[in-house]
């Protein structure tokens, strides 16, 4: 069996007040597989997490709730294992005062404030001082206003915002957040993004699920790319970008002389593939940038008019695609 | 252990519901308004067929059904169980606290209108407050016995009510009144056999030996207890992607 993929990013661990000496990293997965019945949630991933913010970036579906699940010792994996500081996170309570998890549903106990439920929380952990904890817990995310409102009248970013507090009541070195900034507005969520920085900064380790490429390349150093329950990339966030920009674009090109436009850009270097079936004309390159800029270069050099200009497989699904079949 | 009481506390506040604390009183006032009209009609002699018919039959199991089965059963249907399985607190802990509210609640609730039915219909004399009282106590220990079965068949299913109403109205109210063997399966004939023993006997009826009814309740409670903390141990998340 393979070694699980360790990128250079989770090998060294700062060291700080919040993360235990310890050679081991804070999170592994070890050829995790997940399947109900006949169908494969998850499908044989590994990695290792050290401090830092990592993104488990991936479309809806694609297995992220649960991966962190798994993680969070709340579904047992089907195959390979999961370790939380070289210990197993299924059926072991002990791992929780390590990990403070923010779960993807928005439910949070209606009759508690959200004072009241970071002090459940507090209380459950066992920290020594639980109201001066919550209350910490809860001016960290800046729901002072609010706290001794029932959370049943808060909003969605409100709610969020209590959970997250519920996570933190006890300082843990792992951080899980599912979907962490759903529902939250633009000011709270730069906020929670600033929070969540100087938590890494200070040694934690931090991994958040999400859909939303900007979010992810706005907080994440690294980044863990899942696809229909497949790991499709991990590792520096900018390497990860470079490919997806680098990786076979196919443009739909419509213009006054679609043959000619053809013939001039099939021999230009950043073209690989000119297809005119169905009075379409589309053009393959693997140079994205390059090719953008040598379009309407070469199309004003022939004297053709440009009328439309559409990428043809630009979706977040296909680059997920790609990054799984490479 | 630290985390009981916390964890008594949120049971508590989510059992106590407005909706279902109301419809619970109105459950165990029926008796006790049955008993009135009886106590205004010149009251009876013996209150144990009354007890038996309309407390230990209906009012009991329906209660601890409903109790039981929220207790533990509220906090998966709506995702809140997760807060309380990632705490470093072993699952025995948190069956317990939770029991032990769906238990308390359903003492509370029940054993005070067995008290009041039973003083109503039949008045103040020794033997009607014996039998009262012994009604009341057995009333307790058959309430702890059924809170815990219904708890932990929540954590075994998400139709536990409908499964706890069944058995209730179609085991215990039809086949394990007609069919001899059958009673050593049923919490309410041990309840009656607990209450036969303390004095509460209901004429005409052969109840369980209080030995036999006793065994039951532990087994049944301990029983419950384990298979709760098992299914909390192996808890499983639904959902998500």
């Amino acid at each position: 069996m393979s070694q699980p993929v360790v990128p250079a990013w989770a090998a060294a661990e700062p060291a700080s007040p919040a993360a235990p000496p310890v050679a081991v990293p804070a999170l592994q997965l070890d050829h995790v597989s997940r399947w109900y019945g006949n169908v494969v949630a998850i499908n044989d991933v590994s990695f290792a997490l050290g401090a830092g913010v990592t993104g488990l970036l991936g479309p809806n579906g694609a297995g992220k709730s649960t991966l962190l699940h798994m993680m969070a010792g709340l579904l047992q994996p089907s195959a390979g294992q999961v370790l939380i500081r070289g210990r197993s996170a299924w059926r072991q309570p002990e791992i929780y005062r390590d990990i403070g998890l923010v779960p993807e549903k928005e439910v949070v106990h209606p009759y508690l404030s959200g004072y009241g439920f970071a002090l459940l929380n507090a209380q459950l952990q066992g920290v020594p001082d639980p109201p001066a904890a919550a209350a910490r817990a809860i001016e960290t995310v800046d729901l002072a206003d609010a706290a001794h409102r029932p959370t049943g009248t808060y909003s969605k970013g409100m709610r969020q915002r209590a959970k997250i507090a519920g996570a933190l009541v006890h300082e843990p070195s792992i951080l899980l957040l599912d979907e962490p900034f759903n529902g939250m507005d633009p000011r709270q969520r730069l906020h929670m993004m600033d929070l969540l920085r100087s938590m890494a900064a200070d040694g934690r380790t931090i991994l958040f699920s999400s859909h939303i490429l900007e979010e992810v390349e706005r907080l994440a150093d690294s980044i863990l790319v899942v696809h229909a329950g497949r790991l499709a990339a991990a590792g520096d966030y900018r390497s990860i970008r470079r490919l997806m920009t680098d990786r076979p674009h196919t443009f739909t090109i419509r213009s006054s002389d679609d043959r000619r436009l053809a013939a001039t850009l099939i021999a230009d270097p950043a073209v690989f593939g000119a297809d005119l079936t169905g009075g379409r004309l589309s053009v393959s390159t693997n140079d994205y940038a390059a090719f953008t800029r040598a379009l309407p270069r070469l199309a004003a050099a022939t004297g053709i008019t440009l009328h439309e200009v559409a990428p043809t497989n630009d979706s977040l699904e296909s680059v997920f695609s790609y990054l799984v079949r490479r | 252990m630290s985390a009981f009481r916390p964890l008594v506390g949120v049971t508590l506040r989510s059992l106590l519901g407005r909706r279902r604390l109301l419809l619970m009183v109105l459950l165990v006032a029926l008796p006790v308004a049955l008993a009135l009209l009886v106590r205004l009609g010149g009251g009876r002699p013996d209150a144990s067929g009354i007890l038996d018919n309309l407390v230990v039959r209906i009012v009991l199991p329906l209660v601890a059904v409903v109790l039981g089965t929220a207790a533990v059963g509220s906090e998966i249907d709506d995702g809140t169980i997760v807060y309380l399985l990632v705490k470093p607190i072993a699952r025995r802990w948190i069956v317990l606290a939770m029991a032990f509210v769906s238990a308390g609640l359903t003492i509370a609730l029940v054993v005070p209108a067995v008290v009041l039915t039973g003083l109503l219909t039949s008045g103040l004399g020794s033997t009607s407050v014996n039998t009262a009282l012994a009604f009341a106590a057995a009333c307790a220990l058959g309430g702890i016995a059924y809170s815990t079965a219904f708890l932990a068949l929540s954590t075994v299913t998400s139709r536990a009510l409908v499964i706890g109403l069944a058995y209730t109205l179609i085991w215990e109210g039809v086949i394990a009144g007609l069919l001899e063997g059958t009673r050593f399966l049923s919490i309410r004939q041990a309840t009656l056999g607990i209450a036969a023993a303390l004095g509460g006997k209901r004429p005409g009826l052969q109840p369980l030996e209080p030995t036999i009814s006793v065994v039951i309740v532990v087994v049944v409670t301990l029983g419950a207890l384990a298979i709760a903390t098992r299914q909390l141990s192996r808890f499983e998340v639904r959902g998500g992607d």
